[in-house]
Formats: structure tokens, C-alpha cells, sequence
């Protein structure tokens, strides 16, 4: 059981943030703290500002305003900053002329590591992530998904205070997310605070005690991963799958439906406390060949989000 | 083989691009033994200075802008070294690898003209100063663009006036073009070329090299200041 760090002093806390970019797109006035051992969940839909406010704490970028404090220390630029945060960007760059093993190499030894060290971590991290056969391969050759368990590699290997990861999970197998997931909470409980940029509810439900819901590059909801659950705690969400278009408003001028939005050919409609998912139906009366599947399940963050915004997260395909 | 720094890296990775090893090798010496040969002193220095300044500013350019698309300088903002330290290595390295590329014609120079050879230092580092020069222009043109072809059209519309202006194509006599021609490292590469190659040159040996030297110090130090720049632009 992990111990409570509400009262341990913050490895980082970001005060007023905001990096406007132009069209409107960015983040504004964000305002956070992460305590060690901590796990922290960026979620919100694409284009809301998870990616940005992951490279302005991962010091990728420049906020526009707002400051930015790692371990007491503002200033992005300074090594003894860097040195102990690792980074996972949402593009797995690499030097794709190399191996992996040498980018490895490089990457750990740009953070300090000697060779004996950067040796034992990377052979153990290679193994672990099941790149292990494919180290001595050039990374042009990688598939996107060991690109970014490579990624994950260079994070890890020089044991950083805070992980900054963007969808970790993204191209992996089950397995290499179940293996991801384990690493993170034992890392967790040994005091590494981790900052997940990620849509995957499953994922930060698991992971997460904490949760920022991002929306037009605005923070509209934080909190711990079980307050926020308990907000849709006996509602229920139905899935309907329409052949043809439906009129969302006669679905949510319902007092059974809290919250309805589409995406694709999917309605998601989340039901109040007590609700029945055939009033639903009976809305839909007369247009029966319109609903070519139903599905109704318990609610989870992407419901707590759906119910806040009125918008649907992406879908994560497993 | 594994590389632990910038500049280990850049060798590596261009030791194993074999291919690629060989056409750069062999490209300065197409153009370099007929001019070296056979061409009249003044023509060989003007388009082996171009030739030089060229694969200076190209290299650089080409590579980083390159890097910024795949996102590689977006992992260099997360690295723990100064963004400055960073661009210095990595054109530095880049400066050497193109000195290696050029140095068979300055090899070839020095066998046909063995005479010149108090020349040979000046070209030396006049060579040296002006491809950090080109690789630190070709750094600052991939800021402007994300595609290659658009950087290289930026650094050709800087880089041609200034072969100009400092007087490779024509012989200046105006004083105050003369002045502004010094102020410039492809004037001190120019004639330490023709001095080399036995024409006649309008600076002496000795203030060629200073020349030579002075750019090189200046560029080292330009690309420090300039890595925030290029390197963290966004």
C-alpha cells in the first residue's frame, strides 16, 4: 500500500501555466503539484493540451506564462533538472541509422551513466521490454511499438525522480502494457512520481491516485481516481450502435440521461442513478432497425469526462 | 560499436553510412583534381572556395532540419546538457567530418604545389573556419523551415552575396568593399587558395591565417550563444 504523500513536499508544482500557440490551441493557467510516488493522469480528448502541458513539465517547452518548479528549482535549462526527469514524447524519435542498443547507449550516457551502469540497466531494460533480440537491429527497422518501448527504455534507464510519459500504452501488446503497468506502480511505491498523458481510461484507473481532466486547454476537473469515480457511482453507461444519424436531443431532454454525446457510428449516453436503459429505447420507438447493438456497463473516467464536457474520449483500441 | 557523446555519436553514425561515406568522399575530389591540375589558379580558388563554403552549410542544414521534423530536437530540449555545449559538438564534429571530406584536394594542392607550403597552414584553418561558418548557417536556416529544400534555398540566397561581397568572383579595388570583403571568412579561405595554388593573393601568408583563425575562434563562440536558437526554437 502506498503511503500518503499529500503532506511530503512537491517534486513539482506548476503555477498559472500557459503556452498559447496560434489558432488558440495550447494551455492556460494551469495550476498543479506532484508529490513523490505520486501518479498523475493527463486525460482529456485529442487536441485539448495533454501533449502540451507533458512538454512544458518535461521542459520540451517554454510556457507563454506561468512557472514551472522541479525539485525547488525554475530553471528548465539547468542539468541538475533534466538529469532526473524522464521523458517520453509522443513521437519515439530516434537516430533510425543506429541500433537500438546504441541509441540506448547514447541517451543513458547523456544522463550521466558510466559504462558498467549504463550496461547492467540497458541489458536488464531490454530485456524486460522484449527488445532484447532486436538491440543489434538499426531502430528504421522497429515497428512503432518498439520504437516506443526503446522510448520507454531511455526513460527508465537512469532511474529518474519524475517519469513524464505521453501515452505509454500507445502500439504496445497486452502483455507489454500489463508488464508497463506493474513497472510503474513498483516504481510508485519506491517514491517515483509519474505524470501520464493518456486517454486510455482502463490504463489510468489502474495507475493513476490522481486525475487532471483537460478540455480546450483548460483544466475543468481534478481530483483522486476514486472521487472522481463516485461522481457517476451507480449511474450506468449504454453504448448504442445506430446504422443512421439520431437526434441526440430527444435523448438528453430525458431526466434519465445525464449525458449523451456521438462518436462514429457509437451514441454514448450515460444513465442517472436508477435509470433504465429501455427508456432509452423508448425514445428511439419506431426506429428499431437503427440500433444494430446495445451494450450497458459500469461507468468509469471516460463517463466522468463524458458527463463534465458532454465529449466523448477517444477510443483506445486493444 | 557504441558512442556515449554528441560528438561520438555523429562519427558513428556516419562511419556506418557507408554508401554515403563514399560519395562524400569522392564528390570533392570530381570537381578538385581538374581544378587542382589543370585550371588556372584563379579559377580553382573561386570554385573551390564556393565548393567548401557549400559543403559547410549544406551538411548542417540538410540534418537538422531533418532531426526537428522526426522530433530528435525535441528530445535534445530534454537532454541534461546546454543547448549551447549541444550545437557546438554537433557542428563541430559535422565541421571535422566535412574537413575530412575536403581534405584530399588540399592534400592534392599541397603535392602539386609544393613550393606554397607556407600557405598551407593559413588554408588549414581558413578551411576550418569557413565550414563551422557554413555547417552554424546551415543550423540557422533549418530554424525557418521544416523542409529541406526550403533550407537550402535560404542558404544559398545568403551565401551567394557574401561569396560576392567577399570578393571570390570579382577583385575588388573599392576601399570601402575591400573592408567589408575582410570582414568576411570566405575572402581569407579565397586567398590563402590562391596562395596555395600559386596565383597571386592580395593578403600575405601570415595575415591569412590570422584571418583564418580569428573566424574560427568567433564561429566556435557564435555557436555557443546561438544553441538556445537553434536548438529551442519552437
Amino acid at each position: 500500500m502506498k503511503a500518503d504523500t499529500a503532506s511530503e513536499p512537491s517534486l513539482l508544482t506548476a503555477t498559472g501555466l500557459t503556452r498559447a500557440y496560434r489558432g488558440g490551441k495550447g494551455v492556460f493557467d494551469i495550476t498543479l503539484k506532484l508529490a513523490p510516488g505520486e501518479v498523475m493522469g493527463l486525460m482529456g480528448p485529442n487536441g485539448s493540451g495533454k501533449t502540451t502541458l507533458l512538454r512544458l513539465l518535461a521542459t520540451a517547452a517554454t510556457p507563454s506564462a506561468g512557472q514551472i518548479s522541479w525539485f525547488r528549482n525554475a530553471n528548465p535549462h539547468d542539468p541538475s533538472v533534466r538529469r532526473r526527469l524522464g521523458v517520453m514524447l509522443d513521437q519515439p524519435a530516434h537516430f533510425d541509422k543506429m541500433t537500438g542498443y546504441q541509441n540506448a547507449w547514447f541517451f543513458a550516457h547523456q544522463f550521466g551513466l558510466a559504462d558498467e551502469l549504463a550496461r547492467d540497466r540497458l541489458d536488464e531494460l531490454f530485456r524486460w521490454s522484449g527488445l532484447w533480440d532486436a538491440r543489434e537491429q538499426l531502430v528504421s527497422e522497429y515497428s512503432l511499438g518498439m520504437k516506443r518501448k526503446l522510448n520507454l527504455v531511455e526513460a527508465l534507464v537512469h532511474r529518474p525522480s519524475i517519469l513524464l510519459l505521453d501515452e505509454p500504452t500507445l502500439a504496445l501488446d497486452y502483455r507489454a502494457e500489463l508488464d508497463l503497468i506493474e513497472r510503474l506502480q513498483l516504481l510508485s511505491l519506491t517514491g517515483t512520481a509519474v505524470v501520464l498523458a493518456t486517454n486510455d481510461v482502463h490504463l489510468a484507473e489502474r495507475l493513476c491516485d490522481y486525475v487532471i481532466f483537460l478540455h480546450d486547454g483548460r483544466l475543468i476537473r481534478e481530483g483522486h481516481v476514486p472521487q472522481l469515480l463516485a461522481e457517476v457511482a451507480g449511474s450506468k453507461e449504454v453504448q448504442l450502435q445506430v446504422n443512421s444519424p439520431i437526434a441526440l436531443e430527444s435523448l438528453r431532454a430525458l431526466a434519465a440521461v445525464e449525458a449523451a454525446n456521438v462518436e462514429g457510428d457509437t451514441v454514448h449516453i450515460i444513465l442517472a442513478r436508477g435509470a433504465n436503459p429501455a427508456q432509452v429505447l423508448a425514445v428511439l420507438n419506431g426506429t428499431a432497425d437503427l440500433v444494430s447493438n446495445m451494450r450497458v456497463r459500469r461507468p468509469n473516467l471516460g463517463d466522468v469526462f463524458l458527463k463534465l464536457t458532454g465529449v466523448a474520449l477517444p477510443a483506445v483500441h486493444r | 560499436m557504441l558512442a556515449g557523446t554528441i560528438w561520438q555519436r555523429e562519427l558513428l553514425e556516419f562511419a556506418q553510412r557507408r554508401r554515403a561515406l563514399a560519395i562524400k568522399l569522392a564528390f570533392p575530389l570530381v570537381f578538385g583534381i581538374p581544378l587542382v591540375i589543370a585550371a588556372p589558379p584563379l579559377y580553382a580558388a573561386i570554385t573551390l572556395t564556393m565548393l567548401i563554403a557549400i559543403i559547410g552549410a549544406l551538411g548542417a542544414g540538410a540534418v537538422l532540419t531533418r532531426e526537428r521534423e522526426s522530433g530528435l530536437t525535441l528530445r535534445y530540449r530534454t537532454l541534461p546538457v546546454t543547448p549551447g555545449r549541444l550545437l557546438i559538438e554537433r557542428l563541430s564534429t559535422s565541421a571535422l567530418i566535412d574537413l575530412l571530406q575536403v581534405a584530399p584536394v588540399l592534400v592534392l594542392i599541397g603535392l602539386r604545389h609544393p613550393s606554397q607550403f607556407s600557405w598551407w597552414p593559413a588554408l588549414a584553418l581558413s578551411t576550418a573556419a569557413v565550414l563551422l561558418i557554413g555547417n552554424l548557417m546551415g543550423a540557422v536556416a533549418s530554424t525557418l523551415s521544416d523542409s529541406p529544400g526550403e533550407v537550402m534555398l535560404y542558404v544559398f540566397i545568403v551565401l551567394l552575396p557574401l561569396l560576392f561581397l567577399a570578393g571570390v568572383f570579382t577583385s575588388l579595388t573599392e576601399p570601402a568593399l575591400l573592408a567589408v570583403s575582410r570582414l568576411l571568412p570566405f575572402s581569407y579561405l579565397h586567398e590563402s587558395l590562391l596562395g596555395a595554388l600559386g596565383g597571386q593573393p592580395n593578403l600575405l601568408a601570415w595575415e591569412t591565417l590570422l584571418g583564418g583563425f580569428g573566424f574560427l575562434v568567433g564561429a566556435a563562440g557564435l555557436t555557443g550563444r546561438l544553441g538556445r536558437r537553434v536548438l529551442e526554437s519552437d
